[in-house]
């Protein structure tokens, strides 16, 4: 597989009264043919801005500081809007967090779907319709001659993230960057939207970038994930192997915080103590260290590199700490939580 | 193309039938307020009658019948004469060209004044909106009549000075009708006092709207900035605006009245409702009907705009659409 999307030192912050905040810092990733790589973390860890970033629809205290977005080896971020534009919905699709809002309320979803293949496929108004109609009966929603006459509010929740994913696969790009696509849909709703993703994913080959915190998800759909925090990628591995043997405490403790289907009921879930820190400089400490059971004084001093694992089972397993976790016992349960 | 293997079932909602166009929609919703539906009745009413008025009065308003002074209501006088024996039903139907020419040209300016200073500053943002909203602060903060008397009394003489000049200068007759420095004057402040209310509106629109989902949405599906604008941003923003032209009609006409019955409105002969309120407010112990008159016709197109406005807040309202 060669490389669809390669990531190089992303730097995005957001200018504030008092300076900045540095939402992204140094983010470097790529992305294959066909591939599905998930992004996981905690709210405000920079996972959404990364992807804004990679086409440049940051709100306007955001500024890209620094890499390079290489799609095909085009540089996105050298682009003028005019090719910007060609490559949003045309190269890079995106679907958000809420469906609700997401379409717009004044306009019926014929015209709304049609607008992108008018836009970007040069397709006259009623071929633009015929198909849209044929896009909405493959997301999964039956009769879709008519129901392009109708407005988003006669559409449910789930019914309105089909229609933007039909929308966002219509001028079938070669990215398909999904936003927490799930979160604001009821259980049964979010399975039936991962299914119809991955349906779509193989059916059509498209790379999708599925950003969630939801760890259940991640492993249902993805090839690799990128765990972020505090604008940091602090581990990158295949999926099997960041289950299996997770290396960066961030990610240990995610994963503890996932409810087991064998361990005993009636015991609490593990959280990870504290909340991420203000980044309003550059650290020059680790950033997770004030909630880190491993901390020691380098963690203090020093922001670790992502760098290959040691004993990694697989090329492409990163974490960015100065301890083998393997090798450390805790020295106290939860002993950041109170800093 | 055939998934039925991802066709779901549980989220289909049955869509209520032919509910095709969101504006019919909107209509079928003011027509199912029976309110709103009743306040449309005297509204063109009004309209009509500022229209076609003076075919429709049984006298000019200026005629004077020096017999049949402060009359009551007749056959001959439906509405009885005033103090110099004027019909005051052909007075009322002058007035409501007062009013509505008053309620138009005054929306249309502070809408027009208000659309762009409300653009300029939800577009531009930074030092530009500060500026707007500086402006519409420190015009709000005076008192809506006090700011139209410091106008009427700074103002015209120096315009009527002026208008004189014109006519020595070129002998255009235009020049001579003083009537003209008073509605001038009127729709002049009533616009000073309304534009901040639309600037305002226009502003916070535009800024809401400009971070709607379904705007980074469109844009991530590449769509131009204008197509974004009048396709996404401009339909969504009619609604309240519709609503607060409809309401800001009204008021200007309430507005109107009030300069009249303070003396610093229309001055005669035009007729004024609120200038003919005033005059027969002196008189109303011994003869009411100078009063009755006008003042139900002012009641009745206001609580008609107002009940009109509101009918449209429910019907433009999207989020009492439901789903």
């Amino acid at each position: 597989m060669s490389v669809l999307l390669d990531v190089q030192e992303l730097q995005t912050r957001f200018k504030v009264r008092k300076g900045y905040v540095y939402a992204v810092n140094g983010v470097s990733f790529t992305l294959e043919e066909g591939e599905t790589l998930a992004v996981v973390g905690e709210s405000g860890c920079g996972k959404s801005v990364t992807m804004l970033s990679l086409v440049r629809l940051l709100p306007p205290a955001a500024s890209i500081e620094n890499g390079q977005v290489l799609l095909r080896g085009e540089d996105l971020l050298q682009l003028d809007l005019r090719q910007l534009r060609d490559v949003r919905g045309g190269q890079i699709g995106m679907i958000f967090q809420d469906p609700m809002t997401s379409l717009n309320p004044f306009i019926n979803i014929g015209t709304q779907m049609a607008e992108p293949l008018i836009y970007h496929r040069g397709m006259s108004k009623s071929e633009a319709l015929a198909r849209s109609a044929e896009l909405l009966e493959m997301v999964g929603i039956p009769d879709g001659e008519a129901r392009l006459r109708e407005y988003p509010h006669q559409f449910s929740g789930g019914m309105r993230q089909r229609v933007m994913i039909a929308m966002s696969m219509s001028c079938e790009p070669a990215v398909l960057i999904a936003d927490e696509p799930t979160t604001a849909l009821d259980v049964t709703i979010q399975a039936q939207i991962v299914e119809l993703v991955k349906a779509l994913r193989d059916r059509s080959g498209v790379a999708v970038i599925w950003i969630t915190h939801d760890l259940s998800v991640v492993a249902g759909i993805a090839d690799r994930v990128i765990v972020m925090y505090a604008g940091y990628i602090v581990e990158e591995a295949p999926v099997d192997a960041l289950f299996e043997d997770p290396r960066h405490p961030y990610t240990v403790g995610l994963m503890g915080a996932l409810p087991s289907l064998e361990g005993e009921t009636g015991t609490r879930l593990t959280t990870i103590g504290g909340s991420p820190p203000d980044l309003e400089d550059l650290p020059d400490y680790c950033p997770f260290h004030t909630r880190c059971p491993y901390a020691f004084d380098r963690c203090r001093t020093e922001n670790p590199m992502l760098e290959l694992v040691a004993d990694a089972s697989d090329r492409g397993h990163r974490a960015a700490c100065w301890v083998d976790i393997r090798e450390v016992e805790v020295q106290s349960n939860g002993a950041g939580a109170s800093s | 193309m055939t998934t039925q293997e991802i066709t779901a079932t549980s989220d289909i909602e049955i869509a209520e039938a032919s509910r095709t166009n969101l504006w019919r929609d909107a209509v079928a919703r003011l027509a199912a307020n029976r309110l709103a539906l009743v306040a449309i009745l005297p509204i063109v009413l009004l309209f009509f009658i500022a229209a076609f008025g003076p075919y429709l009065t049984p006298y000019d308003f200026l005629a004077q019948d020096f017999t049949a002074r402060l009359a009551s209501p007749s056959s001959e006088h439906w509405l009885g004469t005033d103090e110099l024996g004027r019909d005051v039903f052909s007075r009322i139907l002058y007035g409501a060209r007062t009013a509505v020419s008053v309620g138009l040209v005054s929306t249309a300016i502070s809408l027009i004044v208000g659309l762009v200073m409300g653009s300029l500053a939800g577009y531009l943002g930074g030092r530009v909106d500060m500026l707007v909203v500086w402006l519409t602060d420190v015009t709000r903060s005076m008192p809506a009549l006090l700011l139209a008397i410091v106008i009427n009394l700074t103002l015209k003489v120096p315009l009527e000075a002026w208008m004189e000049q014109m006519y020595l200068a070129t002998k255009n007759t235009f020049f001579r009708q003083t009537m003209w420095v008073d509605l001038v004057l009127v729709f002049g402040a009533l616009a000073l006092i309304q534009w901040p209310g639309y600037a305002r509106l226009i502003r916070g629109q535009i800024l809401s709207i400009r971070s709607r989902n379904y705007v980074l949405a469109a844009r991530a599906l590449g769509m131009p900035t204008g197509r974004i604008l009048t396709r996404y941003v401009i339909p969504n923003a009619m609604g309240p605006l519709i609503v607060a032209v409809s309401a800001g009609m009204g008021g200007a006409m309430v507005l109107e009245s009030a300069f009249s019955f303070l003396g610093v409105g229309v001055q005669l002969p035009i007729p004024s409702w609120g200038k003919m309120i005033s005059d027969g407010l002196r008189m109303w112990q011994t003869h009411p009907h100078l009063l009755v008159g006008p003042a139900v016709m002012m009641a009745v197109i206001t609580v008609s705009f107002a009940w009109l406005g509101d009918g449209l807040n429910d019907a433009l309202n999207p989020r009492q659409w439901g789903g």
